[in-house]
């Protein structure tokens, strides 16, 4: 990792600052008389985080999703600590394949902000975005997502928002209801919006989608018309909410919820019922299990997915997400009837 | 006359095409050749990571079937040893492998035994029932090309190619030894399965980067308008390998580096790079396509072999002061052998977008590197305003060169002039690189996963069609039997070497020369 100097945020200095990092990354080159860094960018990422430490782990994050996404990662870290109003940092991250020779080196640009800069980020971010590039935005400003926040931090996530092809939130822990409908705010507005306890569903969609496929399966998931979530805590969670949508949404199907006692938030069973057969998807440690009542019973391995791996399925998704678009639909009917 | 509508199968609504993993259907996959090479360095691996990955359904099987004596444990044990040793760029799991290896079955048996295919049978039946797998069977031609015809013709009198769901069979490579045994086989296939249900294999269509000459051609604006003669001066395609024949002399000797390579995977190559767009990007479009540029190569008259084609054999050399042995010397090898190491040929493409522009292919062992591309070379500039500095004085040059990267390095790299830094007007050519780990850099699937996965599916686009593989034949046929009756002053090149300079004479006579790859 290449560092240098902190600079006041304007988007001419980041960008001189950026050049020059990779001169001096190329002064390498010119030494060896080889290729030894490969600079790579798919994308711009923002991040924007107002946790104590989250600078750190966003750009942790960022180091790890460039495998896959190589991106010009920008870190909004916003902090009442920071010693000056708004200044920024350029580094690059690189990482070497196994057997080459060649480094691949991402740019990565943290800017610092106190909490009453916050707005002013957005007009920085517009000059320094990678041309021609999409722009997807994790927020994990909590804030600023807040019911609670201020015109100014609404003002300021606006202004990032409006840069983003994609903006990507995370759900967990937060109270499903208010979350569903600032999401609803924000996607009628034409924003491409997703969330990470959505992509939590795939280890569960997967596996239930699939055994509708088996060509032996004589009955039709149309005849499943009773879907049962259980899930932990009080109330349940997005998780819960979009699972049940996206199983009653193609049949409308009859959906109710139950609290699983005794267990930490997130989502215990998914149990599909027809006329002649219940299905119970279970999750119980690290695996999850299927049984039916004609028999049938598998067992899965299931692992918590990792904030990283998380985001790597989320940024693999660029254009239209119609199977989150309906389940969030439908989840949102859920709550309101 | 009415007509019974057949209800039409379920969609399923759950199915997320953007997230899942494509979603194959639950079969069998017979491997006959079970103990051979193959079967050990490429299929068991190939499919251990596709279960690893979760792309096949947790209810398939796989049967292998050979000579060798063993029991389904046996069997188990020995694959594991070679799966973990042969897994391409991904981790062995023990609990993952556990798991696998309940849906692994042994039938040992003799491909020229009736009751060989009679105990195929049974234990296709006890799957088909313990699995569910819908009675889905892909058989896996592993064995000796010799054994082809006969194992189809068996596995249609034993019944095997029909059954309660699809049948389909994946023949390796070579297919036929010539033009007309290509066609014999052929003929004798068509007895047993439909032409829908042949799926033979040339896995360097299965190469990420050789899929992504599709994507880079047909998916981008920018370069189809230059893809023709008025821009594209010639196009070389090199694969060549560092190594010798690694223990495969007695085979090797009797095919040949034009009858390994060229007739199959480069040809196939070629005609990726060269065919018309398909109107579709289905199977049949692109197979379409593919089959009718093969058709348009121009056959190589007898006489015009020696111009056109060049075939060498590497002699001994030192190679990092180790001594390398010629491929006379090599174990089960004639030391008088006429085999070609080498095989370099000069194509034309007689069509409206192609014609005159001549396609090199060359191949080889034991060349300097392992590397295989595709370099299309551009013409100049109409009138040569710049020229570049070179140790022997100023020339002009030819900038725009496009090299599609297949291995190791995939990925692609487009050369042109630049302006060097400072007062004057001195210009030098860069390279705007695409680098496919750096931009993708998640684990590409090898391309055995990538063509199982696609048999299991139904989807031959990857796969070669009866007339693509007769086509490929007709335009080497003539060579191979040139070559045939011509006495080789072999060896001709040093291993470690690009190979014969008859190959470099071939593009001189046409004003170019081979690039250094």
């Amino acid at each position: 990792m290449s560092t240098s100097v902190i600079f006041p945020a304007q988007p001419e200095q980041i960008l001189k600052g950026l050049g020059k990092l990779w001169t001096s990354l190329a002064q390498e080159e010119k030494q060896q008389g080889k290729p030894t860094v490969l600079r790579a960018c798919a994308m711009t990422l923002i991040v924007a985080t107002d946790d104590p430490d989250g600078g750190y782990a966003a750009s942790q994050t960022i180091s790890e999703l460039m495998r896959e996404h190589p991106s010009r990662g920008i870190v909004i870290a916003v902090s009442p600590e920071a010693e000056h109003g708004l200044e920024a940092r350029v580094l690059a991250q690189c990482w070497k394949p196994f057997g080459k020779a060649q480094q691949i080196c991402c740019e990565q640009i943290e800017i610092i902000a106190r909490p009453e800069n916050w707005p002013n980020v957005g007009p920085t971010l517009i000059g320094i975005v990678a041309a021609d590039l999409p722009v997807v935005f994790w927020c994990r400003h909590n804030a600023a997502l807040s019911p609670l926040a201020s015109r100014k931090q609404k003002a300021g996530l606006e202004a990032v928002m409006s840069l983003a092809t994609k903006t990507i939130v995370d759900s967990k822990g937060e109270d499903a209801e208010l979350r569903l409908d600032l999401l609803s705010t924000w996607r009628k507005l034409g924003r491409t919006v997703a969330d990470l306890e959505w992509t939590r569903l795939t280890p569960w969609r997967e596996p239930i989608a699939n055994i509708f496929d088996n060509p032996c399966r004589e009955i039709k998931f149309s005849s499943f018309r009773k879907v049962e979530i259980a899930h932990g805590g009080e109330k349940p969670g997005a998780l819960a909410l979009y699972a049940a949508g996206w199983l009653s949404a193609p049949h409308q199907a009859d959906v109710s919820f139950t609290q699983a006692q005794g267990k930490d938030d997130g989502l215990h069973r998914i149990t599909l019922r027809s006329d002649s057969e219940q299905i119970d998807f279970e999750r119980t440690g690290d695996c999850m299990i299927l049984r039916s009542t004609n028999g049938r019973s598998r067992r899965y391995t299931y692992k918590e997915a990792s904030v990283d791996a998380l985001m790597t399925e989320e940024l693999s998704v660029v254009g239209p997400d119609a199977a989150f678009d309906s389940a969030f639909a439908r989840a949102q009917e859920l709550l309101n009837d | 006359m009415s007509v019974l509508a057949q209800p039409l199968p379920e969609v399923n609504p759950l199915q997320d095409p953007l997230r899942f993993e494509r979603r194959v259907p639950p079969c069998t996959i017979v491997i006959f050749g079970a103990s051979g090479d193959l079967s050990k360095r490429k299929l068991l691996p190939a499919l251990y990571r596709l279960f690893y990955e979760r792309r096949i359904p947790p209810n398939f099987a796989v049967v292998g079937s050979s000579r060798t004596p063993m029991s389904d444990d046996q069997f188990r044990d020995r694959m594991k040893d070679s799966v973990a040793k042969f897994l391409e760029d991904a981790p062995f799991d023990e609990d993952i492998w556990t798991s696998f290896a309940q849906s692994l079955y042994y039938v040992p048996g003799d491909l020229n035994k009736p009751s060989s295919y009679d105990d195929v049978r049974n234990k296709l039946d006890q799957i088909e029932k313990d699995h569910q797998t819908g009675g889905n069977v892909l058989f896996y031609l592993s064995t000796q090309p010799s054994y082809y015809a006969e194992a189809v013709l068996a596995l249609g009198e034993h019944r095997l190619n029909r059954g309660n769901g699809w049948r389909r069979v994946i023949i390796e490579k070579p297919f036929g030894h010539d033009l007309n045994s290509a066609r014999k086989l052929n003929d004798e296939i068509h007895k047993v399965f439909d032409e829908s249900e042949v799926y033979r294999i040339d896995h360097y269509l299965g190469k990420e980067t050789v899929q992504n000459i599709l994507a880079f051609r047909f998916g981008n604006g920018i370069f189809e308008p230059l893809w023709n003669r008025r821009y594209i001066d010639h196009v070389q395609i090199t694969a060549a390998e560092s190594i010798g024949v690694e223990g495969r002399g007695g085979y090797y000797q009797e095919a040949g580096a034009l009858r390994d390579m060229i007739q199959n995977h480069l040809s196939q190559v070629m005609a990726t790079i060269a065919m018309e767009p398909p109107t579709v990007f289905d199977a049949d479009n692109v197979r379409d396509e593919r089959a009718k540029l093969l058709r348009a190569v121009r056959v190589t008259k007898p006489e015009d072999v020696p111009k056109y084609a060049v075939a060498g054999q590497y002699g001994a050399a030192k190679i990092g002061g180790q001594d390398v042995p010629g491929f006379r010397q090599e174990p089960s090898v004639d030391p008088k052998a006429q085999t070609d190491t080498y095989a370099a040929v000069t194509f034309f493409i007689d069509n409206w977008r192609w014609a005159d522009v001549p396609f090199y292919i060359r191949t080889g062992k034991r060349m300097p590197k392992r590397v295989t591309d595709i370099a299309i070379q551009f013409q100049a500039p109409p009138l040569g305003l710049f020229k570049q500095e070179t140790k022997s004085g100023l020339r002009e040059v030819r900038p725009n060169l496009l090299v599609l990267r297949i291995q190791p390095e995939e990925g692609i790299s487009l050369r042109f002039l630049s302006k060097s830094p400072g007062s004057g007007m001195r210009v030098r050519p860069v390279s705007m690189d695409f680098n496919y780990g750096s931009s993708f850099g998640e684990r590409t699937p090898t391309a055995y996963e990538t063509l199982l996965l696609d048999a299991m599916a139904g989807d031959p686009t990857l796969y070669t069609r009866q007339d693509m593989v007769e086509a490929s034949w007709q335009i080497v046929q003539p060579i191979l039997d040139v070559w045939a009756h011509t006495t080789f002053t072999f060896p001709n090149y040093p291993a470690g070497t690009w190979g014969p300079k008859e190959s470099d004479e071939m593009l001189a006579r046409q004003g170019h020369v081979w690039r250094i790859p």
